[in-house]
């Protein structure tokens, strides 16, 4: 006789339905969702574009510097990206309603721009991207990471080199 | 007939749902199954109620990649499905081939050969997406009813 | 002349026709809303299986190329139109009393007996494998299931016949009339085995699980139903609501028509029993059993309701 109190228990408890598509539906903080990408923070060493399994990453070198697109509708939200990434340029937000009309199909798209600059120092023109400096030993202060920023790969090179370490 | 306006509205209120499985890995076809059978996702609400044979369909939900081996067999069924339906695609696999894009046994994407009208992206989607994608489905084939 | 009128209204309007198939969808609504919430689940609106039925005059129908059309389209026809002439066969106390000449359970027996025909011969026409399964499946269960029935139908008229003084009745009202001076057969010791077999019985009939074997069940995708579609499948909706409307009724009538004189109060009960009868009876059964495999029902059937209908006839005939 079992089920005659399952029957009462449910009476009493009332459904358990969630309220969505008629109320706000209930989203964990850490769902694997929609892919964000900024800018400002790409290294651009294009780990996330290797690492994918579904190849939706992919990088290109334009005039204009170099464009980041994650084409969604062959995402499959692994969140290997987000795991390799080194600087947290890349990472997946807890969006997941993303249904669409098919004429839409290929709108699903995060694109974002490594914007190109020039080199104050040698004046060659270069990506302005995040530089790699999480192994310096001490950290770069605010100055000194603006400085190497606004340089090309060589001269950061050899900015990092010339860099006297106070004992 | 001023009548049957208000009863095309009323039969909206029933849309019925068949599901075709093109060669899916399954994922996207348990979270199809939950968002029917677990109280949490009821789709019962809305009316829906998944039908056992695909005459009886309103809105079809088609899941996985169209391998070469289930092409035929998905193509024949699609065309028992009788107008005016609504094809939802649901997981990335039919809209582009998800993870198995490159796989020489693998023919999407899934509207060469099939109309669609919604895509629900996700691998597998949450079921509150699957509903979400139904209610728009929903919204389509009231159009064309 | 206006005898012949009267039964036209009964079967058109009351309490066949329109009434019984507005209550049968009615019932229906409410039997999946109080399983969805007794299943801890929201539910569709009571309404739905209205805007079901409309929803199917919407779309077309398609007629298989291996089907036979004429059987194909027409029999759903044959089975609503049974029904509804039993509907108008059932009396419902104080309220509906059949014509004398047609309120016969006998005739009621028949009648019963042509939705499951309908099946069957729908199951084959469509021309598919599935149908065909259906159709073997429905068969091995009618078998099953008429045997108790003639059986509980015959304990019933010989009780009731041998009470006033006879042999066998068969007219539904005198039943009822019986059972509203000697009190009703549920309570009578002598009946029970035959109200057990009845609780046996109707399961099946209705096509309910743990008996919903040869119809809408997603192991036969759907069986004999799997090639109808639109306005046809319609009818098969509506036949079958009907025959919930026909047999619940009818059990009522046979083993339990105690309700007070006048029709509003006849009405009354006849809603609140048919209601109860409905929860307990459909729903909860429903909700809390698996489906049984045909081989499985057939022997279930041959065991226990056979042997409590033949008992119940043994015992009405000796006491």
């Amino acid at each position: 006789m079992n089920f005659l109190t399952i029957f009462a228990r449910n009476l009493k408890q009332g459904p358990q339905t969630e309220a969505f598509p008629l109320g706000p539906a209930f989203t964990p903080e850490r769902l694997r969702g929609r892919i964000e990408f900024k800018a400002e923070s790409c290294e651009g060493c294009r780990i996330c574009e290797r690492v994918c399994p579904a190849n939706a990453i992919r990088f290109a070198k334009t005039p204009d510097g170099m464009t980041f697109d994650c084409w969604h509708n062959t995402c499959v939200f692994c969140g290997n990206c987000e795991f390799y990434c080194p600087t947290d340029a890349i990472h997946q937000t807890n969006d997941w309603d993303l249904s669409h009309v098919n004429a839409d199909k290929f709108d699903m798209v995060e694109h974002g721009l490594i914007p190109n600059q020039k080199c104050v120092e040698c004046g060659a023109t270069a990506l302005n991207t995040a530089p790699m400096v999480k192994n310096a030993k001490p950290p770069l202060s605010t100055e000194e990471y603006t400085e190497l920023r606004a340089r090309c790969p060589k001269c950061r090179a050899k900015y990092l080199k010339n860099r006297k370490v106070p004992a | 007939m001023g009548l049957i306006p208000d009863f095309k509205k009323i039969a909206t209120r029933s849309p019925w749902i068949y599901r075709i499985n093109a060669g899916s890995c399954n994922g996207c076809d348990v979270e199809m199954a939950t968002t029917a059978l677990i109280p949490r996702y009821d789709i019962e609400r809305l009316g829906c109620q998944y039908c056992g044979s695909p005459k009886h369909a309103d809105i079809v939900l088609i899941s996985g990649p169209l391998t070469v081996r289930v092409k035929d067999a998905v193509l024949r069924m699609y065309e028992e499905i009788p107008d005016p339906k609504v094809t939802v695609a649901v997981g990335v696999c039919p809209i582009s081939g998800g993870i198995f894009r490159e796989s020489y046994a693998v023919l999407a994407p899934i509207d060469q050969y099939i109309p669609i009208d919604v895509n629900v992206p996700g691998c597998p989607p949450r079921p509150q997406a699957i509903i979400a994608g139904v209610a728009k489905a929903i919204a389509i084939w009231r159009e064309r009813l | 002349m206006s005898n012949q009128i009267a039964i036209l209204l009964a079967v058109l309007l009351f309490p066949g026709g329109v009434f019984a198939l507005a209550f049968g969808l009615a019932m229906k609504g409410v039997d999946r809303r109080v399983a969805a919430r007794l299943q801890s689940r929201v539910g569709p609106p009571l309404l739905q299986p209205f805007f079901d039925i409309i929803k199917l005059g919407f779309k077309r129908t398609m007629v298989p190329a291996a089907a036979n059309e004429t059987v194909f389209l027409y029999t759903p026809l044959v089975g609503v139109v049974s029904m509804l002439l039993a509907a108008a066969l059932v009396p419902i106390t104080s309220v509906y009393a059949p014509d004398a000449a047609i309120g016969n359970l006998l005739v009621l027996l028949y009648l019963l007996m042509i939705p499951g025909i309908v099946l069957m011969i729908a199951g084959s026409a469509s021309g598919s494998p599935y149908g065909a399964i259906g159709f073997s499946r429905e068969m091995a269960l009618m078998i099953a299931y008429e045997g108790p029935l003639v059986l509980i139908a015959a304990a019933v008229a010989i009780r009731t016949g041998m009470g006033m003084g006879g042999w066998a009745t068969f007219s539904l009202n005198d039943i009822i009339a019986y059972q509203q001076t000697h009190g009703s057969f549920l309570f009578d010791p002598v009946m029970w085995p035959a109200v057990a077999a009845f609780c046996f019985f109707y399961p099946a009939n209705l096509g309910i699980v743990p008996f919903d074997i040869p119809e809408a069940e997603t192991e036969v995708l759907e069986g004999p139903l799997l090639e109808y579609s639109g306005p046809v499948l319609a009818l098969f909706k509506i036949m079958s609501a009907l025959k919930k409307v026909v047999v619940l009724s009818l059990g009522i009538a046979l083993f339990f028509p105690a309700a007070p004189a006048g029709i509003v109060g006849g009405f009354l009960v006849w809603l609140v029993k048919m209601a109860v009868l409905m929860l307990v009876g459909i729903t909860a059964v429903r909700l809390s059993m698996g489906r049984m495999r045909i081989d499985q029902a057939f022997v279930f059937f041959l065991k226990w309701p056979l042997l409590l209908a033949v008992a119940s006839l043994a015992v009405v005939v000796v006491v």
